[in-house]
C-alpha cells in the first residue's frame, strides 16, 4: 500500500487491442511502467508506435467499442482500467489531464477561449459565474497569454497556433491536476515558439508539483526535458531508462537506430544519415519474433522466433528487450 | 567544383502579394538570391514568413508581382502565362511538395503516375518508355516488377514521396523545388529519404532548392542556406559558417531554439519572446526589430540592405552579430 502511495502512476501489464475487420490489432501491447511524483517522463516512439493509444489509454479515453483494454492503470491508487465512465470522469481535471497535439482542434472554434476555461472550472470545481472568470484570467496570465483580460474574450481562431496551445494548457492546468498527459504537445509549431511552450511546460511543472507524461516522435523534445524515456515500437516497450541511459548507453539496436538517423545541427553539412531499412511493421500481421526484427541488422533465428521481454541492463532503471544488445559504451570507455 | 561564375537560377527582387487594398499581404517582399549549378541552396524560417510561396512563384505556381526569375538566362517572370515557352522551361525545373499522399492520384498506377511528364512531351515512347519508368522507380528504390502496377494509395507516405521524386526526375530537370518534402515523414523514414536525395543530385547533376523549417534537416543536405523571415531574406551563407556563427539576431535565435537530441545539450537560455508580426502590417524599418533585443532607432528607421560580411555571407542587419562581438 505504501508502494502505491509512493507512485502517482502504475501502469502494469497494459494492452489495448482493437477489433478491425483486419482481426484484433494490438496497438500497445504488455507495457508496465511507473511514474514518481513531480518527474517529467519521455514517451517517444514513430508513428504507430503506440504511444498516443497508450496515453489515451492511461486517461481512459478509449473508444466505448471494438476495443479490450487488459491489465491496470493505477493513477494516484485509483484504478483507471474497467472504471466506470462516471468514476473518471470524476478524475479528469484534478488528478489527470492532457493536452493534445492539435491546439486548433481541440478547441471549440465558436466558443470564447474564456468560456472554454470557465467551463471546466464551473463544473468539475463548482466555482461562481465570476469565481470562474477571475481564474480564468489568471490561468490565461499563468500560461503567458499577453493582456489576458482582452483574451478571454477571443476566439481561438483569432489566436496564433502556439496562443491556442497556450489556451489549451490553460484549460489543463485549470483544476490543478496530479499528472499531465501531453501528446506531441509542440508538434506543429515552430521552433521558436516550440521552445517557449517546452519552457513554460517546465516551468509550470515546477510550480504546481506535477507530473508529466511527454509523448513525441521528437527526441530533441525530450533530451533535456525528462528524467526518464520510454522508448515505442509496435505498441511495445523496447527500451526504458533515464534519459542519459537511454540516450548515451542505450542496448536496443532500435534505440540506436532513432538517434542516429535524425540529422543533427551540430553535425557538417552533407553528413550521410545512418539509415534503418523498411518501415514499421503492420500490427495486422505481427510475427511471433522481435518485431524490429525484419529491420535489424544483428537479427539471428532466435529474433524471428522469440520475442524478447525487457531484461534489466546494469544500471538500476534501466531495461531493454533484445537478444542481440550493442555493448556496453560505458565499459569501453572505462577500459 | 562546380561553376561558380554564373548561376543556374537567377531571383532578383521577387514580390508576391495576395489580396488588395486593405486586405493587402506581402508574403514575399523584395527576395534576391542566386542558385548555382550543382549546389543545394536551403531556404529556412517559420510559417508565414514565404519560403513555400517563394518556391511556388518560382515556378509560377502563384504569380510574381514583380522581380525577376531568370533560369540559365532566360527570364520567367517575362514568358506568357500557359504559353508554350513557359511549359517547356518547366520541364528544367520540377517541384516535389510536403505531403507526398496528396501529391498523388490515389486511383492511377505507379507507373502510369511516373510516366505521365514523359506521355506529355512525348520525349521517348514505346519500349523505350517503359524501360525509362521502371529504371526510375528502380533509382528511387521501388521495384517496378513488384509495385509498378500499384495504385498510389497503397503506399505509405515514405514511398509516395519516393515516387514523387521518380516522377520529378522523369524530365530530367536541371534544377529540383523541395517544399518541406519530408517534414511528413517518420524520423527513420526521413533518413533514408534524405540519403536518396543525396544519391540522385549526384547522379542526375541535379541543383537544389531545399525549403524546410527543420534546421537539422536543412544544414544536413544544404551548401549555402538562406534564412527568410517575415518575406524577406534576413542572412544567407555557406551552411557550416552561417550555423557556426550566425551573424542576424533572427538566425541566433532560431539556432537557439532548434533541440538536439543529445541530453547534454544547453537549454535554451534566451528564448525568442512573442511571435512574428503580421505580414499584413508589417514593421517600418528592419522587419525583426519588434522582437530583436539589439534593435534601435535606427532599426525601426531604416531598412537594413544586405551587406556582405564574408566571402558568399550577406547579412540584412544594422548590427550584425559576428561583426559587433569581434
Amino acid at each position: 500500500m505504501s508502494d502505491v502511495n509512493e507512485k502517482l502512476l502504475v501502469v502494469s501489464d497494459l494492452s489495448t487491442t482493437f477489433a478491425t475487420a483486419g482481426g484484433p490489432l494490438p496497438a500497445v501491447a504488455n507495457v508496465s511502467f511507473d511514474l514518481n511524483r513531480n518527474e517529467t517522463v519521455g514517451i517517444v516512439g514513430e508513428s504507430g508506435s503506440g504511444k498516443t493509444v497508450l496515453s489515451r489509454t492511461i486517461m481512459g479515453l478509449q473508444p466505448r467499442t471494438n476495443v479490450t483494454v487488459t491489465g491496470s492503470v493505477l493513477l494516484n491508487g485509483n484504478e483507471m482500467v474497467g472504471a466506470p465512465e462516471s468514476f473518471k470522469r470524476g478524475l479528469w481535471g484534478t488528478e489527470v489531464a492532457m493536452v493534445f497535439q492539435d491546439p486548433m482542434t481541440s478547441l471549440n472554434p465558436v466558443m470564447r477561449i474564456g468560456k472554454q476555461i470557465d467551463e471546466t472550472l464551473r463544473v468539475r470545481l463548482g466555482m461562481s459565474k465570476p469565481d470562474a472568470k477571475a481564474r480564468a484570467i489568471e490561468l490565461l496570465e499563468l500560461v503567458g497569454i499577453p493582456s489576458p483580460k482582452q483574451r478571454y474574450d477571443a476566439f481561438p481562431g483569432q489566436l496564433s497556433g502556439g496562443m491556442r496551445q497556450r489556451v489549451v494548457i490553460a484549460i489543463a492546468l485549470a483544476c490543478s491536476p496530479k499528472l499531465l498527459m501531453a501528446d506531441e504537445p509542440t508538434t506543429g509549431l515552430d521552433v521558436t515558439i516550440q521552445a517557449q511552450i517546452l519552457n513554460l511546460l517546465d516551468e509550470l511543472k515546477e510550480r504546481l508539483h506535477m507530473s508529466v507524461v511527454l509523448v513525441t516522435h521528437d527526441l530533441g523534445v525530450v533530451a533535456t526535458r525528462t528524467s526518464r524515456i520510454i522508448v515505442m515500437y509496435a505498441g511495445r516497450i523496447v527500451e526504458i531508462g533515464s534519459t542519459r541511459d537511454v540516450f548515451t548507453n542505450h542496448r536496443m539496436p532500435y534505440t540506436r537506430a532513432l538517434l542516429e538517423s535524425s540529422p543533427k545541427v551540430s553535425n557538417a553539412s552533407h553528413t550521410r544519415l545512418i539509415t534503418i531499412p523498411g518501415r514499421p511493421p503492420n500490427l495486422l500481421k505481427l510475427t511471433e519474433g522481435c518485431s524490429f526484427a525484419p529491420r535489424c541488422a544483428y537479427a539471428t533465428d532466435q529474433c524471428h522466433q522469440d520475442r524478447p521481454e525487457l531484461r534489466p541492463a546494469d544500471q538500476p532503471g534501466h531495461s531493454f528487450a533484445c537478444w542481440n544488445p550493442l555493448p556496453v559504451t560505458r565499459g569501453e570507455l572505462a577500459s | 567544383m562546380t561553376d561558380t561564375t554564373q548561376p543556374l537560377l537567377k531571383v532578383r527582387d521577387l514580390k508576391v502579394t495576395f489580396g488588395k487594398g486593405h486586405h493587402e499581404v506581402s508574403a514575399v517582399a523584395g527576395v534576391s538570391f542566386d542558385v548555382y549549378e550543382g549546389e543545394t541552396l536551403g531556404l529556412v524560417g517559420e510559417s508565414g514568413c514565404g519560403k513555400s510561396t517563394t518556391g511556388k512563384a518560382l515556378m509560377r505556381i502563384v504569380e510574381p508581382s514583380s522581380g525577376t526569375i531568370e533560369l540559365g538566362g532566360t527570364d520567367l517572370t517575362k514568358l506568357k502565362r500557359g504559353g508554350k515557352q513557359l511549359r517547356n522551361i518547366r520541364t528544367h525545373m520540377q517541384m516535389i511538395f510536403q505531403d507526398p499522399i496528396s501529391s498523388l492520384n490515389p486511383r492511377r498506377r505507379v507507373k502510369d503516375i511516373v510516366a505521365e511528364p514523359i506521355d506529355c512531351w512525348k520525349t521517348v515512347t514505346g519500349h523505350d518508355r517503359d524501360v525509362l519508368v521502371s529504371d526510375l522507380l528502380s533509382k528511387v528504390g521501388i521495384d517496378p516488377a513488384v509495385y509498378g502496377n500499384r495504385y498510389a494509395r497503397q503506399f505509405s507516405g515514405g514511398q509516395c514521396q519516393r515516387i514523387s521524386i521518380a516522377r520529378s526526375l522523369a524530365m530530367r530537370p536541371k534544377l529540383l523545388i523541395c517544399d518541406e518534402m519530408v517534414s511528413a515523414l517518420d524520423v527513420s523514414v526521413q533518413a533514408q529519404i534524405l540519403n536518396l536525395l543525396e544519391d540522385l543530385k549526384a547522379e542526375y547533376g541535379l541543383t537544389l532548392l531545399f525549403i524546410a523549417h527543420d534546421l537539422a534537416v536543412v544544414k544536413n543536405v544544404s551548401d549555402r542556406v538562406a534564412v527568410m523571415y517575415l518575406g524577406k531574406i534576413c542572412e544567407i551563407g555557406p551552411a557550416d559558417a552561417l550555423y557556426e556563427a550566425p551573424a542576424h539576431p533572427y538566425t541566433e535565435f532560431l539556432l537557439g531554439a532548434a533541440l538536439e537530441a543529445d541530453p547534454d545539450s544547453p537549454m535554451h537560455s534566451q528564448v525568442l519572446e512573442g511571435e512574428p508580426p503580421s505580414p499584413m502590417n508589417p514593421p517600418s524599418g528592419c522587419r525583426f526589430r519588434t522582437r530583436c533585443p539589439n534593435a534601435t532607432d535606427l532599426c525601426a528607421s531604416d531598412e537594413p540592405q544586405p551587406q556582405e560580411i564574408a566571402p558568399g555571407h550577406q547579412v540584412a542587419c544594422h548590427f550584425p552579430l559576428s561583426v559587433t562581438r569581434k
